[in-house]
């Protein structure tokens, strides 16, 4: 519990994006954007700082506004779990800005268009709310954070305002809606029981009783419809097949794992006394079934987009297989730290990987004029640079070394046999190898050569690839966090020990 | 000192030229030098003190790399065969379009291959396998047409579906090892006495079975070996099917009796090797015949595996790393010669042809030989049972089928019956099938293998001498037969098992459009409405248990 100046840099990683948010908009159309590089580049400091912080105290970070202490006040805190989240989403963020930077620049006749600034005050929303999800040490504001990452994703997947983009937003905000409402019930439900939601003060107070059941189950629920966790991902495909490249890289990348990272709050942090192992079970079997029917989907889709937007739904069914296995572990007095560990680099692996995809399908439409897997002809000719970067963008997800993807592969594996649940082990791999089949697919397709005479419809900018290929090295070289002397998972956070029949 | 230079140069050198290989430019510059890079491992090999080892990293954690003696054997011949293939790839491709992603395929493929030989803890055997396959993949993929991309996909399927088995294979195997080590070496040690040992035992045979070519999952053996340009096959022949022998010496117990696996590994084993002869005797395609060889082949080297397992016989590793490393100098050598031969005309054919027929029989055991040695180490771990028999059996199979090989050699000749190979091709050629005579005979008396007594008078005692001369002769007597009978021997596409694909890929399509339905459904507002009551309800029901 350290309070030093230093802390304050929480407060800032919340409140730089927002204040970028209103100059943006003071200033107006043509200035956006330039508002929006400063910030993300001030942001990125931000983080640094904290991560340098993190690692050189190897403690959690917490700020108390204004001096009230909860149940009264607000307290921010940066645990191992969220400096790792504001880190990875720092990274995509500023790299998705790069390659944005003549996407969405300002229109050159000074006519004012109206996707350009959208796009750069929703980028900024987004980071904000999503930094306020990772460090907020109460359930209403974690509501709050929600709430504001919800509204900043709806503008981006309707950015381009054509009818069938405008129709997948409003479902996208309908059903978050109804995610929403749930999950505030459920929070409801815990302040009228136990009277505060200050997350270490409930996780002191909660009991295993009918009113705590309620409370996770709805709050969980109202989360998976957010995360679109099979099959609850109705709103997901056509939202993130419809936007343009970098917000459907932001959306699929970020704005899912906001939600999720709340599930793991809830589960992890504030009601472990209360999860059962039959509960984590049916999360994993949601996600298992979101791996098999997402990966089988993408399989069968004829648009590169589509195709990737369905392997989110699958990768998505891989964010929920560690809860079995944390709880699995826990309940048996071993460690779980590994679990933990698997997810969160799962996660972010994929936040990177997916973030690359996406916008490699970006380079790829432009160049083409369309995105039809069947004829990929001549994409590694004209963007050889972005090739490179899906296929180690895939290499991650399919799990192969040095990747992210592996590294969680082996934490989890070990893991699920460990606990003796070799069934989710059997799930991962077999996602694995479905996964490889469209990544080679993809890769074989784009590798032919072009027709005689065939000559890519738009020159694309040698930095946005250059961005792409950092996001997917990034991705690729993530499992070479294992060579990290220090385990910043297990920052500032007490090993769950539920051994169940001790006090 | 020297040792670690060389451990760093052979890994290091494939990996940086296939890092310059960013470069558009230098990737094609880069293929007349690629003979070099295989020469620090072949260093290496011969020059390193005996176990030499060498680690990279921290305390926390380290990548090892080793060289035992069956690493060591194999790691020699690879080399060899790699760099003398990288000689022959310049010629054969002279003119081809595609030789930037040549090179890249063929480096990283090297590189990988290196690496998994001196892999000497779980995870780099694992990443650097990952990095074979996909390599490898590619170089297959450079053959010409549709029957090259079906090759391709079948081989990185079939691979990443061996490496899922490994990887759990591999992740029991850590959890086994004492003191959270991940050393090939300790998780070995602990296996026999962990509490996952069948099951680990049976991922990690799945896996390296599959990776060997063992029946029925051989089938994408010879679509790769007859899909890719002739080098890559010479490699691909040579060196890649011997990962599966390679990982079995690696990772399976040898010096515990270990018969409730070792049996069934003989019989799958024995069964492959005469299945691959009979299947090869039925292609007409001469890449297609050293396929299903290899198939056989490498079922009677698994089958060797299995008998030593059943025995727990520790001298196990050598014998069989010096089997392969016979099998890997000849194949790869009769690869580059069905290329050199198809470029001869019927005038300069004998000095090149006859080469192939004495390391081409060499191969069922010809006296003299290095396959006559290799058999005569292979023999007392086989017994004088039932194995025995059947390794007998397989001897006499294996000439018949070599034979038939070079007849099919004989039809695919230069129409111009004055066309002389270029020198490019011939000599690689020639030097290989020297290579593939004399490398054996000098591993023979450098080495001691197994318990077998080894000197000039056990290798050329008469009763040695007939053993290397009765399967062949009586190959040659069948074969006589199977020319006679040719016309009913049934046509089998290459391949065989693999036909049952087509209508494995009907379900496929089948199953995929009743789960796109399940999705659409799924995704319709009511339903996904009615999902979320349910779900919390079940979760309720869930925590409440």
């Amino acid at each position: 519990m350290t309070e030093s100046p230093a802390s304050l840099l929480l407060v800032l990683a919340v409140l730089l994006p927002f204040t970028g948010v209103i100059i943006g908009l003071l200033l107006g159309g043509r200035h956006v954007r330039t508002v929006a590089l400063t910030t993300v580049a001030l942001g990125l400091a931000v983080i640094i700082g904290i991560v340098w912080h993190a690692l050189d105290t190897s403690t959690a970070m917490e700020y108390v506004l204004g001096g009230w202490s909860p149940p009264l006040g607000i307290r921010l805190r940066a645990d191992g779990l969220s400096v790792l989240m504001l880190l990875a989403v720092a990274v995509v963020i500023s790299l998705v800005s790069v390659y944005a930077h003549a996407d969405f620049a300002p229109h050159d006749s000074g006519k004012e268009t109206r996707a350009p600034p959208v796009f750069w005050l929703m980028l900024l929303a987004i980071w904000g709310s999503l930094n306020l999800v990772f460090v907020s040490g109460d359930l209403f504001t974690l509501y709050v954070a929600l709430e504001l990452l919800t509204f900043a994703g709806v503008p981006l997947v309707a950015l381009d305002g054509r009818g069938e983009t405008l129709r997948a937003a409003l479902r996208y905000l309908l059903f978050a809606l109804l995610g929403s409402l749930l999950y505030l019930l459920g929070a409801v439900l815990l302040y009228g029981a136990y009277g505060t939601l200050d997350i270490q003060l409930l996780a002191q107070m909660v009991r295993p009783e009918a009113l705590s059941w309620a409370a996770l189950a709805l709050m969980t629920v109202g989360l998976l419809a957010k995360t679109a966790l099979f099959p609850l991902h109705i709103w997901l495909p056509p939202a993130h097949a419809g936007a343009p490249a970098a917000a459907s890289a932001l959306l699929s990348a970020l704005v899912v794992k906001g939600s999720w990272f709340l599930v793991l709050r809830l589960w992890l942090d504030v009601m472990p006394n209360v999860v059962t192992l039959s509960a984590a079970q049916l999360l994993a079997a949601l996600g298992a079934v979101a791996i098999i029917v997402g990966n089988i989907v993408a399989l069968g889709q004829v648009r590169l987009k589509l195709l990737i937007a369905y392997s989110t739904v699958a990768q998505i069914g891989y964010l929920f297989l560690m809860f079995p296995l944390v709880f699995g572990l826990a309940f048996a007095g071993l460690d779980s730290t590994q679990a933990v560990a698997g997810g969160m680099l799962q996660t972010i692996s994929h936040a990177l990987a997916k973030a690359a995809m996406f916008l490699a399908a970006g380079l790829i439409y432009l160049t083409l004029g369309h995105d039809r897997i069947s004829d990929l002809r001549g994409v590694a000719q004209a963007l050889p640079m972005t090739v490179t970067a899906f296929a180690l963008a895939g290499a991650s997800l399919i799990g192969l070394p040095p990747s992210g993807g592996f590294l969680a592969k082996w934490l989890l594996l070990s893991a699920a046999l460990e606990s003796g649940q070799w069934w989710w082990g059997a799930v991962m791999l077999l996602g694995g190898l479905l996964t490889s089949v469209y990544v080679f697919i993809i890769v074989v397709r784009s590798l032919a050569p072009a027709e005689a005479g065939w000559m890519p419809k738009t020159c694309v900018p040698q930095y946005q690839q250059m961005a792409v290929l950092a996001l997917a090295l990034s991705a690729f070289l993530l499992g070479l966090a294992a060579l990290s002397p220090v385990d910043l998972v297990q920052l500032g956070r007490t090993p769950l020990s539920l051994l169940r029949g001790t006090p | 000192m020297m040792t670690t230079v060389l451990f760093i140069l052979a890994l290091g050198l494939p990996l940086g030229a296939l890092l310059a290989c960013t470069s558009p430019a230098l990737r094609r510059a880069l293929l007349p030098w690629l003979w070099l890079a295989p020469l620090p491992s072949l260093m290496l090999a011969v020059l390193a003190e005996p176990n030499a080892a060498w680690s990279l990293g921290n305390a926390q954690f380290a990548v090892h790399f080793a060289l035992d003696r069956p690493g060591r054997i194999l790691l020699g011949v690879a080399a060899l065969l790699w760099s003398v293939a990288g000689m022959y790839a310049v010629t054969w491709l002279h003119d081809q379009p595609k030789q930037g992603s040549f090179v890249v395929t063929w480096l990283m493929t090297l590189t990988g291959c290196v690496g998994v030989f001196l892999a000497a803890d779980l995870i780099s055997f694992y990443f650097l396998l990952a990095v074979l396959s996909v390599g490898a993949s590619g170089m297959v993929l450079q053959g010409k047409g549709e029957d090259a991309l079906r090759a391709s996909s079948i081989y990185l399927g079939l691979a990443l579906l061996a490496e899922s088995f490994l990887l759990a294979g591999l992740v029991l195997l850590a959890a086994a090892a004492p003191n959270d080590s991940l050393l090939i070496r300790d998780a070995v040690a602990a296996l026999p006495s962990s509490s996952n040992r069948e099951l680990t035992m049976t991922l990690l045979l799945i896996g390296l079975g599959i990776k060997a070519g063992l029946v029925p999952l051989h089938f994408w053996l010879p679509l790769a070996h007859g899909a890719a340009p002739m080098p890559s096959s010479a490699v691909l022949g040579g060196v890649i099917v011997k990962i599966g022998m390679l990982g079995m010496i690696r990772f399976l117990p040898l010096d515990v009796a270990a018969a409730d696996f070792g049996l069934p590994l003989a019989a799958i084993g024995l069964f492959g090797a005469l299945y691959g002869v009979a299947i090869g005797l039925t292609q007409h395609n001469p890449k297609h015949i050293l396929a299903y060889s290899s198939v056989s082949q490498m079922s009677f080297l698994a089958a060797v595996v299995g008998m030593g397992l059943t025995t727990g016989a520790a001298g196990t590793a050598v014998a069989v790393a010096f089997y392969a490393a016979h099998h890997l100098l000849v194949k790869g050598a009769l690869f580059l010669a069905v290329g050199v031969i198809a470029r001869t005309g019927r005038r300069h054919l004998l000095p090149m042809l006859l080469p192939a027929a004495v390391i081409a029989l060499g191969l069922g055991g010809l006296a003299l030989t290095g396959g006559a040695l290799t058999k005569y180490a292979a023999k007392d771990l086989l017994g004088d049972g039932l194995a025995g028999t059947v390794a007998m059996i397989s001897s006499v199979a294996t000439s018949l089928l070599m034979l038939h090989f070079l007849r099919t050699l004989l039809q695919n000749t230069h129409v111009d019956s004055n066309a002389r190979p270029p020198n490019g091709l011939a000599w690689p050629w020639l030097i290989m099938a020297l290579a593939s005579v004399v490398v054996p005979w000098t591993l023979y008396f450098v080495i001691p293998i197994n318990t077998m007594s080894q000197g000039w008078a056990q290798a050329l005692a008469p009763s040695a001498l007939w053993d290397g001369l009765w399967p062949v002769l009586l190959g040659v007597v069948f074969a006589i037969g199977v020319e006679r009978w040719r016309h009913r021997l049934p046509r089998i596409p290459t391949g065989d098992v693999a036909v049952v694909l087509h209508p494995l890929g009907r379900t496929n399509t089948a199953l995929g459009v009743l789960v796109e339905r399940l999705d659409s459904f799924a995704r319709r507002w009511v339903v996904a409405t009615m999902s979320l009551i349910t779900l919390a309800i079940l979760f309720v029901w869930g925590l409440a248990r």
